[in-house]
């Protein structure tokens, strides 16, 4: 049995006149890759913030075993500080100057983002951006990570390419993971399990477990089944 | 090139309309004779003596606006209490012109320099702490939140998140501010100290000495100009150039 890493108990969350999020229970094991998919505006963004601790449940108690980075869609990142500026904010205090000089080159080869080391964010392309982000959320070496639609804002093609990247470093790096996304296709690319989420008030409809080796190919057995299955739980099929 | 050939332009139309006797006696000096009037005053040493002590006085009212202003904007943007308190008032003095407070000025601080630096403090500073808590109040939430994750101190937040998010506003404030004060202080100058520009201006006048006075305009818009690509260089800077880049 593995550790539990992140425990929500009958959680709930209110804006003042709306409930958001109702009576939700979830565990995240550690080194699990766990994916919350729902249609937007159903409180996943919101799910995220009260794992991250940056939001306080209204009801319920949530706990969290170890440290969490965030990623976001998009503009997470500095503007003022360079590529190589931003990865450096993310790493853990205490190492050393050469320390940190050696973490930060490996992030930025591991990410493909040596070449722009002296970039500013905006001169970017929002692929690259994305990979950035997660370089500096990786440098941190937290227990858990958490995604809130990081390739959202890409083009097909890219987005593609980056789930593999971050399986490909994830397999490398193992973490506990969370990933937020509207996106029924990544989520069965991702998910050790997927929790399909209902719209307002935020509540669990369905959770499926895929234990199908990454990275999947569409056609892999399972695969397409789980699409279907998520399909028929949001009512789109 | 173009700027140059229409102030030749310009020059030339002064000119021909001078010769054509277009001015009444008196009105308007011949270019000729600013040319010259240039010469005696930057022989005398007086115009860059006059300089000196116009932007001497912009220098300190300006920076001493800025160390008060950019705090206080920081706190007005940071926290809606204080913004509810605050911000009707600042906005009833950056409305009020500075020149109004020229009679207080002069009762406080005497003649000389202290109540034109205080003038131009007046005219920056209620702009400059209003364009600090706009830009401060502005600093997107997800910035805040990825500083959470890094478990910054408030101290950190301040310098590693909010002043930096805030630099291009600010750098855009300055330029702004500048100009200001620049032309604030011609106008304190004329009124409650005996030197500078301003004063070099209505001593002219006095002395009925179109030509001087036209000299003094000159300058006073060449250094206006000066100060304001300055303060635009400041936006070169590569990390306020993201501000003005995207």
């Amino acid at each position: 049995m593995k550790a539990t890493m992140l425990a929500l108990e009958g959680v709930g969350f209110d804006y003042p006149g709306l409930v958001v999020i109702d009576g939700l229970d979830l565990t995240v094991a550690e080194g699990e890759l766990l994916v919350c998919v729902g249609p937007s505006g159903c409180g996943k963004s919101t799910l995220l913030s009260l794992l991250g601790g940056h939001a306080a449940p209204t009801r319920g108690t949530i706990t969290r075993n170890g440290q969490s980075r965030t990623i976001y869609q998009d503009g997470g990142l500095f503007p003022w500080l360079t590529v190589r500026e931003n990865i450096e904010g993310g790493l853990p205090r205490g190492f050393a100057p050469a320390e940190r000089t050696k973490k930060i080159a490996e992030w930025l080869e591991i990410t493909r983002l040596g070449e722009f080391a002296d970039t500013y964010p905006h001169q970017l392309s929002g692929g690259m951006r994305q990979r950035c982000e997660l370089a500096r959320a990786l440098a941190a070496e937290t227990d858990i990570l958490l995604l809130d639609e990081p390739f959202s804002a890409l083009d097909y093609q890219t987005r593609t390419r980056m789930r593999r990247e971050l399986v490909a470093t994830l397999a490398e790096r193992p973490r506990t993971v969370v990933f937020v996304t509207h996106d029924i296709e990544e989520a069965v690319q991702l998910g050790d399990r997927i929790v399909v989420l209902g719209s307002r008030p935020t509540s669990v409809r369905r959770v499926l477990e895929l234990p199908i080796p990454r990275p999947r190919q569409p056609a892999a057995p399972g695969v397409a089944e789980a699409e279907q299955a998520i399909m028929d739980e949001l009512g789109l099929s | 090139m173009f700027p140059l050939l229409t102030g030749l332009l310009i020059l030339v139309a002064w000119w021909a309309l001078y010769a054509a006797g277009a001015f009444p006696i008196g009105t308007v000096p011949h270019p000729w004779e600013v040319v010259l009037a240039f010469r005696d005053e930057l022989a005398s040493g007086r115009l860059i003596a006059d300089t000196i002590a116009s932007l001497y006085r912009v220098a300190w009212g300006f920076l001493g606006a800025m160390v008060f202003a950019v705090p206080l904007g920081l706190v007005v943007g940071r926290s809606a209490a204080t913004r509810s308190a605050l911000l009707p008032w600042i906005n009833f003095f950056r409305s009020l012109s500075p020149i109004a407070w020229i009679p207080f000025a002069i009762i406080w601080f005497g003649i000389g320099d202290p109540p034109a630096i205080f003038i131009i403090f007046i005219a920056t500073f209620f702009q400059i702490t209003l364009a600090t808590a706009a830009a401060a109040a502005a600093v997107p939430r997800i910035y805040y939140r990825v500083a959470e994750d890094m478990e910054l101190s408030a101290t950190a937040k301040l310098f590693a998140i909010t002043l930096p998010a805030i630099l291009p506003q600010l750098v855009t404030a300055f330029r702004v501010a500048i100009g200001v004060a620049w032309m604030v202080v011609v106008a304190a100058e004329m009124i409650a100290v005996r030197s500078g520009l301003g004063f070099l201006i209505v001593d002219a006048r006095n002395g009925l000495r179109m030509d001087l006075v036209v000299c003094g305009m000159i300058t006073i818009g060449a250094i206006g100009i000066g100060l304001d690509l300055l303060f635009s260089r400041l936006a070169r800077i590569p990390s306020v150039r993201w501000g003005f880049d995207r």
